[in-house]
This record gives C-alpha cells, sequence and structure tokens, in this order.
C-alpha cells in the first residue's frame, strides 16, 4: 500500500473501521514509515482531546422555545438575539457549541493535513511525468524509456507505485 | 509526399544491400568514417521514414537499484509508438500505444486505461544537427556491428551541462541500436539497446490504435494549465512569487512555464531547453504540500536537499521559505545540483 493510500486510512485504522487485509498493510507501512506514525499519534491525540468533552444532549425545551421563537413573524432580531444570550447561559448549549467549533476547526485541519501529505506523494510523480512529456523534444531520449517513466508515474498517480524490480 | 516515400525506398534499398555487413567488412578496404553532422542528419530525418518493430532491453541504474525491462517496440513513422511490455513482472502486459496525438496505457493488473497526451516527437529534423553539434562534443568513435547491423559510435561529451553518452547508429537507417549513458566516474548508468530489430516499409496501423478492453476503468491524466511563453507572465499568474531566472546553466534558456494542478496538488512548472535536453523547475508552497522524503540527503546551494536517482532523469528537492523546489534534467547529479543552486540564489527576497 503507498504512503498516500496509507494516509488516508490512518483515522479508519485508529477508529478499527479497517478489514483485517487493509488493516495488516497498514501495519506494514506504520513499521517503516515516521511520518506516518507521527501522524497516526497526532490523529489519536485530536480523538483523544475530542473524546475528553462531555457527552450532553441540550434539553428539549432548548429546541422548544427556538422553534417556537423562529415561527414568529420577521424582524424580531432583538427576542432573537436575546434567546441566543440566554441558551448561552445553559452550560449543556455552551458545550454543544464548543464542541461544533472543535470540530470546525480540527476537521478541516486534519483535511487540509492529509491534502498536503497526498500532494508529497504525487508531488514527485507528476514532476517525473511532466518532465518526461517534456523531454519528447530532446532527440537523444529513447521514447521506450519515456513510456516507462510515464506509465510508472501514472500507476503511482492512481495510488500503485510499483517498485523497480532488481535486473538480471 | 513522393519525396517521403523516395526516401523510404531508398532506405529500404540501402537495408537490402547490407545484408551480413560484418562479413562484408572483413578483408576490405576500411572505409572513412562518416562526418558527425552527416550521421547527426540521418539519426534526425529517421523518425519521419522508417516503420521498425523489435525487443528492446532498458537497464538502469537508480541510486543502489539497478532495474532491467523488456518490450516490444513498434514505431510507425509521423511518430506513432506502441510498447508491449514483457519482464519484469511488475511491468509485464502493460500495454502503452501513442498516435502522436494521444497516448493510452492499459494496466492489466488494475484493469485500467490511462489515457494522456502524446510522448513521441514523430517530425524528421534534421536541420538540428548544427545546434547539437554547437551544443555538445560529439565524436565518431568508430564503426561496430550490432545484432548483425552496422553502426556508427557516436560519443556525446558532458560539458557543462550535458551527459556522457555513446549512441549506436544504424549507419543506413539512422535509428539509434544502442544507447549507453555513464557518471563521472565513467560506469554504466542507463543502456537501452534492441537484442532484435526489423525494419518495414510500412507497419499496419492497426497496431497504433488503442482499443479498450472491455469492462477497464478510464481515467485521463492530460497536461493542466494552459502554457505561458514568457517568464514576466508566469510571474504574474503565480503565488508567491516565483524563482524564475532567465538562464540556467549558462545555456539552459527558459521556454515556456504553466501552472500544473493534479488534485490538490498544484505547482508553477518553468521549462529550460538548450534547445537540446530540458531542464524543469517546479514550485509549490509549502502550505499546499508537504515536503516528500524521497531519494538521499545532499546539499544544493547550501540548503538541505534530497537527490533521487532514475537513472537516466534525476531530481534535487529542496525546501526554502515557504516553497518546495524541484528541479529535474537528464544531466549528471553535480550539474544539477548547480542548476538548483542557481534557482535558489534567483529566489525573490
Amino acid at each position: 500500500m503507498t504512503h498516500a493510500a496509507v494516509s488516508q486510512r490512518l483515522s479508519a485504522y485508529l477508529d478499527r473501521e479497517l478489514d483485517r487485509s487493509e488493516r495488516t498493510a497498514v501495519d506494514a507501512h506504520l513499521a517503516t514509515c515516521a511520518v506516518c506514525r507521527r501522524d497516526l499519534a497526532e490523529l489519536g491525540r485530536v480523538k483523544t482531546l475530542l473524546g475528553a468533552l462531555p457527552d450532553l444532549e441540550p434539553p428539549a425545551a432548548v429546541f422548544a422555545g427556538a422553534r417556537a421563537r423562529l415561527e414568529r413573524p420577521a424582524g424580531m432580531v432583538g427576542p432573537a438575539a436575546e434567546w441566543l444570550r440566554s441558551a448561552f447561559r445553559r452550560p449543556a448549549v455552551a458545550a454543544a457549541a464548543a464542541l461544533l467549533a472543535v470540530l470546525l476547526i480540527a476537521v478541516p485541519m486534519a483535511k487540509g493535513r492529509i491534502d498536503r501529505l497526498q500532494a508529497a506523494n504525487v508531488g514527485v510523480e507528476v514532476y517525473i511525468r511532466e518532465h518526461a512529456l517534456l523531454s519528447v523534444t530532446d532527440p537523444f531520449a529513447d521514447p521506450a524509456y519515456l513510456g516507462l517513466l510515464i506509465s510508472d508515474a501514472n500507476v503511482a498517480l492512481v495510488g500503485q507505485r510499483r517498485t523497480p524490480e532488481e535486473g538480471r | 509526399m513522393r519525396s517521403l516515400a523516395g526516401g523510404v525506398v531508398a532506405m529500404l534499398l540501402l537495408l537490402a544491400a547490407r545484408p551480413g555487413s560484418a562479413g562484408l567488412r572483413t578483408g576490405a578496404p576500411a572505409r572513412p568514417l562518416p562526418d558527425p553532422a552527416a550521421v547527426l542528419r540521418t539519426m534526425l530525418r529517421a523518425p519521419a521514414l522508417i516503420d521498425y518493430e523489435g525487443t528492446k532491453v532498458i537497464s538502469t541504474v537508480r541510486g543502489r537499484t539497478a532495474e532491467t525491462v523488456t518490450m516490444l517496440e513498434a514505431y510507425k513513422r509521423l511518430g506513432k509508438l506502441r510498447l508491449e511490455f514483457l519482464s519484469p513482472e511488475s511491468v509485464s502486459g502493460r500495454l502503452v500505444v501513442d498516435d502522436g496525438a494521444t497516448s493510452w496505457q492499459y494496466e492489466p493488473s488494475m484493469h485500467l486505461v490511462v489515457s494522456g497526451p502524446s510522448f513521441i516527437s514523430g517530425s524528421g529534423r534534421p536541420d538540428r544537427a548544427d545546434e547539437i553539434l554547437r551544443g555538445y562534443g560529439v565524436r565518431i568513435l568508430g564503426r561496430e556491428e550490432v545484432i548483425g547491423r552496422e553502426t556508427v559510435v557516436l560519443g556525446l561529451a558532458a560539458g557543462r551541462a550535458g551527459s556522457h553518452r555513446r549512441v549506436w547508429i544504424d549507419e543506413a537507417t539512422g535509428v539509434p541500436l544502442r544507447t549507453e549513458e555513464r557518471d563521472a566516474r565513467g560506469e554504466i548508468v542507463f543502456v537501452s539497446y534492441f537484442s532484435r530489430i526489423g525494419y518495414s516499409l510500412n507497419l499496419p496501423p492497426a497496431l497504433f490504435q488503442f482499443r479498450q478492453p472491455a469492462g477497464a476503468r478510464a481515467v485521463g491524466f492530460h497536461v493542466t494549465g494552459d502554457p505561458v511563453a514568457s517568464r514576466s507572465e508566469l510571474l504574474a499568474r503565480a503565488r508567491p512569487p516565483l524563482s524564475v531566472p532567465p538562464l540556467l546553466l549558462g545555456r539552459y534558456h527558459f521556454r515556456e512555464g504553466r501552472i500544473a494542478h493534479h488534485g490538490a496538488f498544484s505547482a508553477a512548472v518553468a521549462t529550460y531547453s538548450d534547445w537540446i535536453s530540458v531542464l524543469t523547475v517546479f514550485q509549490t508552497p509549502s502550505s499546499r504540500m508537504a515536503f516528500p522524503e524521497v531519494g538521499d540527503p545532499v546539499t544544493a546551494g547550501g540548503r538541505s536537499a534530497r537527490f533521487l536517482d532514475l537513472g537516466y532523469f534525476r531530481v534535487i528537492l529542496w525546501q526554502h521559505g515557504g516553497t518546495n523546489y524541484a528541479v529535474l534534467g537528464n544531466v549528471p547529479g553535480t550539474v544539477l545540483l548547480q542548476a538548483a543552486g542557481e534557482v535558489s540564489a534567483a529566489r525573490p527576497r
């Protein structure tokens, strides 16, 4: 399994959502990849942080009251603001809002990190592929070797990097 | 068209008249070696005149790993190519067909078809011989027989740029039958040779038409981003500011630029050429891409960098001031490090 493929599966690995073969492949990659081990540890810390937050349900009265106020005619900005203020005074609602805020920050951060890792993984292949395509103008470039480089890069870009085999 | 057909017929008559040339040479007075310019012109004219099919073996040394790949290669003028990979097992069954406009790759293990731009230049450009002679130290090293065909051995000296190469060119057809590249220590790092070749007046066009296997998944990887022909336009398009010197290594001139994309990845691409080989510089904001930990550690322009040797192409990667840089070229590693140093030094303050 490639570095990019493992990066995409770290969260599922942490949540024990992978099947046995995928889990074995990720274990094997983690044994050799310090970057993935570090990312896994970071994801674990985020999960622990989220898990430590109180798992509270806002009282039903909050939604009943909110619905009643929303159904009132427009132009009631003052009362709506008053409701928000009173709602945030309640510990359960405040905790739910804090959880939402953490999720809104953590999810894009985690996604951004995964995107950066994926870009690092495909970047070298994109470089090789683009350079090989541009080398067409070199009169001494071997077309068969360009074909090998480009096709290897294509395979890597769909997540299945080929490992060169020892020659004869 | 008539002159093209005439050229082909003349070539084939020459081929027919030269069976077992090594045997004919025995005892015959040594013929004078041809002029390098004439050999280059024959080689550069060949893609427009000659059809061939043969078995090719490519061996590369990639860092500490050597790999040998064998394939069937068929070429049809003007710029059509078919590659059927035979070994090793990791590529066995792979098919690449290029019709001069589009290339297709069928990967049997994944039942996948990848299409993309053509990577073949089929036009005969004998006029480029003068450019090559101006830019490189070219010598005729002698004549040798390769798979029963008489070849002229051309030596290309690595100067300030370029690399040490030897090319065995079929004297009758101009097709390179063997290419070798050596590193600074004189060790071979790349060999490509035909173990068998057959020339043809006209290979069947159907060989160069791709038919998608039933049920195969199809993916298109085409070059993204419109090319720009000037540095100023590339600089205007990119954020953050780029390092795009007008000249690298004193002879590679800026040729074109582009912003390339692949998923979340994007990079500013600047291409340099000495009218023969190509250097490519990629720049990606570090905020968009973690630094790829590939290759071996080296120092480029006084900074920690990574060196990835693909046997024929080499890559230098480094990070500076919030940008990931990569320079690629088929020049010796020391020369590529020098180019990387020049890119690094031209970084906007």
